[in-house]
């Protein structure tokens, strides 16, 4: 990310403390926001087990942890690749950049068929967002990272086209985002059990 | 001049490719830890090392991906202090729920 010491400083001196992170500042105050609005969810998972745990249990050993961790590697996989186009984009190399972040995107849509696989496997065997408390918070917590996951592909495409070095940065940065909320998500939901 | 300045290419390229092999390599310790204890019950030290591995792979996102190894100010313990009480409260309300079963 571009260093906040490379923006000048009538451009970022209302930003405060924001202003000491690297990188656009409404990104990290998007960060943030999602950090705590997850953060509290996973909570709310936790307590709610915590009150039913026999149902929890149950619903938890009929997810496939090899699939979760399946989409854990795809995702932390996408997340460099994107941070190696932002790197050949800062170094001029704009048909590298685009590789990069078009392997990310293919990537991200890897994760969006497992996914879409493990759903379907679960809605076959009768488990729906209304059979439970663990499955309504296991298809809100997920189905809502999944949307995250649609909303950052079409955000690499959009800083793919319009491909300034500050675009890619921010761009990029929604992406790592999204991986950042899955690897707390991922042990969660499919580990912790 | 800035660290990215400082930084060439090749130790930006080494340094993120480490960061990566370290999200996979810690990804691969979670599951093995979690499907090593059976595949229906973790128990308290499997639950311990991937709520461990899921803090170690944030910040590793954190500070090498989102850059923000070169924040200044407290910003790196902020995070670090939410991701410790998010994944900590988790890791309290699993250990209560043992031993309240």
């Amino acid at each position: 990310m571009t260093d906040a010491t490379d923006i000048p400083a009538e451009a970022r001196a209302d930003w405060g403390a924001l202003s000491q992170l690297p990188g656009n500042p409404i990104m990290w105050v998007l960060i943030i926001s999602e950090l705590l609005v997850f953060g509290a969810f996973f909570l709310a998972f936790g307590v709610a087990r915590l009150f039913d745990p026999a149902t929890f249990h149950s619903g938890q050993a009929l997810l496939d942890v090899r699939m979760g961790g399946l989409n854990t590697l795809i995702l932390v996989t996408s997340g460099w690749m994107a941070a190696k186009a932002v790197q050949a984009r800062v170094g001029q190399a704009v048909p590298q950049s685009r590789r990069w972040l078009a392997g990310a995107m293919a990537l991200g849509c890897a994760f969006l068929v497992v996914k879409g696989m493990e759903y379907a496997d679960k809605l076959a065997l009768g488990h729906t967002l209304e059979s439970d408390t663990f499955f309504t918070l296991f298809y809100l917590m997920t189905g809502f990272h999944a949307l995250h996951v649609v909303m950052g592909l079409a955000v690499l495409a959009i800083v793919g086209w319009k491909n300034s070095v500050e675009n890619m940065e921010t761009g990029a940065a929604f992406w790592h985002m999204v991986d950042l909320i899955w690897l707390i998500l991922f042990p969660i939901v499919y580990l912790v059990r | 001049m800035t660290d990215k300045a400082i930084e060439d290419n090749a130790a930006w390229s080494r340094r993120l490719t480490r960061a990566w092999v370290l999200l996979v390599a810690l990804t691969l310790v979670s599951l093995g830890a979690v499907l090593g204890f059976g595949a229906t019950e973790a128990g308290i030290a499997a639950a311990a090392v991937a709520l461990a591995a899921s803090f170690y792979k944030a910040r590793l996102v954190l500070d090498h991906f989102l850059d923000l190894r070169r924040a200044e100010g407290g910003w790196r313990g902020v995070f670090a202090a939410m991701l410790a009480v998010i994944l900590g409260g988790l890791m309290a309300t699993y250990v209560a729920a043992g031993m309240m079963g």
